[in-house]
């Protein structure tokens, strides 16, 4: 049976072809295009098919599927009805048991190389942890990723580890990079990532067939090129040296910086200061909390949340690099100080001894 | 006047990593002391301008991480930039301090004998281990040096060399990294990977690196004092002057009379 044409697809729903052509804009600008390259986008929805995905959760919260379900731009029922045909998720599939199974099995088998890989959460090194149904978490994860034309990480589980490597670390997990290494991989940190990000992702691939522009992390440029700092609402309070000191005075209440309350954001990669969250309503600074970096490369670890901290390099310990430093500097002195003596008291003492 | 050097004592001395590197302009002044021309102009240049980019570097540097003082008054932020302002001579102090040390490497080609050293000879760190001892007023064969003894070149190349090289690195990742796109973003992405990959641990780098130079400049400056009051050999001064009061026969390599 011949497969239906993304475009297909959207009329045999009863949508017109102009509602088409407005998702396809819409579509074009939340990915990052230009205005001009919509053509492109609608050429792609017209000649491709949907693509099937595996999502598959490891260690993870679910939080990312319950962020992916609030995209508005584009709607993620039509992500999901038109562009995508979501073969297996455990949060979302309206079957379960043998029959999801069996979905699975069908997508492995048919459509090698074709269908993309969705991994949200971490993997335990050690199977002990995570291992459903007699098979282990890594089983799984290897089984779906052999065949994938793609694999995108969601979230900072999947992306770097996340909370669950987080010290202690108890089940030993690590970024699912860390056990493929021979498939493009695309990383969507965020804890949880964006939702017009997460689906901007698939649609890049859809549209274009191939990966979006990766950094020198893995990550998708258009959506982590910049850090949250370059484009906050609040940077001119920074520039300006005006500051909140707690979040009860005056400054917080004049919506100045949030820097000395420990934001996150000078250090941290998203793209939540342009698109903001929840369809473009707001995002943590906006809204007056500093940024806790979550979508940064162990950000449970860099300390707590509203301070400024520095991580000893190799550690999973943070300090406070002024505090430490000016006590190091006092010890150093002290120790100065007390050689200086002893030094004069020798010199004292060889006067003596020379009968000075 | 220059003073003829014992051709069989000077073997002993250290041996520097360049062999074109020049002797030290020598003049007598008696029978018994010579002046040497110990820190040749361009060193004492780039002495004081590093001394005053890690002094400016440091304050800019911690305003900067954790802002010590604010506007006084609640206003708009476009009466003031002050954040804006640290952070200009922060990075235009940065550029003197990268310059500077460029010139000082090229220096370290075509100073004198005084102007580098080299940490690959095993009497380096022989003699350096004797110097650790003078330093803890344990008995020692530490000879009297006319330019650094062993230990301080030692802190010279992980404090000025290494130190420099790894704030220079991490600084210009964190002041490009906006613009990775641009040349200068891309001359400096794989520092990240260097240093923990993340921007956060290229930072952490930053903020933790910086105090080892104040720890540096407490005890440099203190050694430079005692050194001067122990010898009585215008250590101080020679940093502003160049020259060092020697007697005339350690210059010549005899051994001390202690």
């Amino acid at each position: 049976m011949k497969r239906k044409t993304i475009l297909e697809e959207v009329l045999d729903r009863g949508f017109t072809r102009r509602d088409f052509l407005k998702m396809c804009t819409a579509l074009a600008a939340t990915m990052g295009l230009d205005f001009s390259q919509t053509d492109q986008v609608v050429a792609a929805m017209e000649k491709n098919q949907r693509v099937p995905v595996i999502w598959l959760q490891f260690q993870d919260c679910t939080g990312c599927s319950e962020s992916f379900i609030r995209s508005t731009h584009p709607k993620v029922e039509s992500v999901l009805l038109n562009m995508i045909s979501l073969e297996y998720s455990e949060a979302l599939s309206a079957a379960s048991g043998h029959q999801i199974e069996a979905a699975l099995e069908h997508v492995l088998e048919h459509y090698p190389g074709e269908y993309i890989l969705a991994v949200e959460g971490s993997l335990p090194t050690d199977d002990a942890f995570l291992t459903v149904g007699g098979v282990s978490a890594k089983e799984t994860f290897l089984r779906a990723a052999k065949g994938a034309k793609a694999i995108i990480a969601y979230g900072s589980c999947s992306s770097w580890g996340g909370i669950p490597a987080a010290y202690p670390n108890p089940t030993k997990a690590k970024p699912i990079t860390h056990f493929v290494k021979d498939k493009p991989v695309i990383l969507v940190p965020g804890c949880p990532p964006i939702a017009e990000v997460m689906t901007g992702v698939i649609a890049h691939i859809i549209t274009f067939g191939k990966l979006p522009e990766l950094d020198h992390l893995g990550r998708p440029k258009a959506f982590y090129r910049h850090r949250i700092h370059d484009k906050c609402n609040r940077r001119a309070y920074f520039d300006a040296g005006l500051f909140a000191e707690s979040f009860d005075d005056e400054g917080a209440r004049q919506g100045y910086c949030l820097y000395k309350v420990g934001c996150k954001g000078p250090t941290t990669y998203n793209s939540c200061a342009e698109m903001r969250w929840n369809g473009g309503v707001s995002y943590p600074i906006q809204s007056g909390n500093p940024c806790i970096g979550c979508s940064e490369k162990g950000f449970w670890d860099n300390g707590p949340f509203f301070v400024r901290r520095a991580k000893i390099p190799a550690s999973q310990t943070t300090i406070n690099p002024e505090t430490v430093g000016a006590i190091a500097v006092g010890v150093t002195a002290a120790g100065v100080a007390a050689h200086a003596m002893v030094t004069a008291m020798k010199k004292k003492d060889e006067h003596h001894d020379r009968g000075e | 006047m220059s003073v003829p050097t014992n051709p069989k004592i000077e073997r002993k001395q250290t041996q520097v990593i360049w062999k074109r590197s020049r002797k030290a302009k020598q003049i007598e002044l008696n029978d018994h002391m010579v002046k040497v021309y110990v820190w040749e102009l361009p060193v004492r240049i780039f002495h004081w301008i590093n001394a005053f980019s890690i002094l400016v570097l440091m304050i800019t540097g911690v305003f900067i991480g954790r802002p010590f003082v604010s506007a006084s008054i609640q206003e708009e932020a476009y009466y003031s930039f002050l954040m804006g302002w640290a952070r200009y001579i922060h990075f235009f102090v940065a550029f003197l301090f990268t310059i500077n040390l460029a010139v000082r490497w090229y220096w370290v080609y075509k100073g004198n004998e005084h102007a580098t050293s080299n940490p690959f000879r095993l009497s380096f760190w022989k003699e350096a281990f004797e110097t650790i001892k003078y330093y803890l007023f344990m008995k020692n064969n530490k000879k009297h040096y006319i330019g650094h003894n062993p230990l301080a070149q030692l802190s010279y190349w992980i404090f000025i060399g290494l130190g420099s090289i790894i704030m220079m690195l991490t600084g210009y990742y964190l002041l490009f990294e906006p613009q990775p796109e641009s040349i200068y973003g891309k001359m400096f992405i794989w520092v990240a990977h260097l240093f923990g990959g993340d921007s956060y641990s290229v930072r952490s780098w930053h903020h933790l690196v910086a105090w080892g130079f104040i720890i540096f400049t407490v005890v440099h400056v203190y050694m430079a004092f005692r050194e001067d009051y122990l010898q009585r050999n215008g250590t101080m001064s020679s940093i502003f002057t160049g020259y060092k009061i020697e007697r005339k026969k350690e210059v010549l390599g005899e051994p001390n009379e202690k």
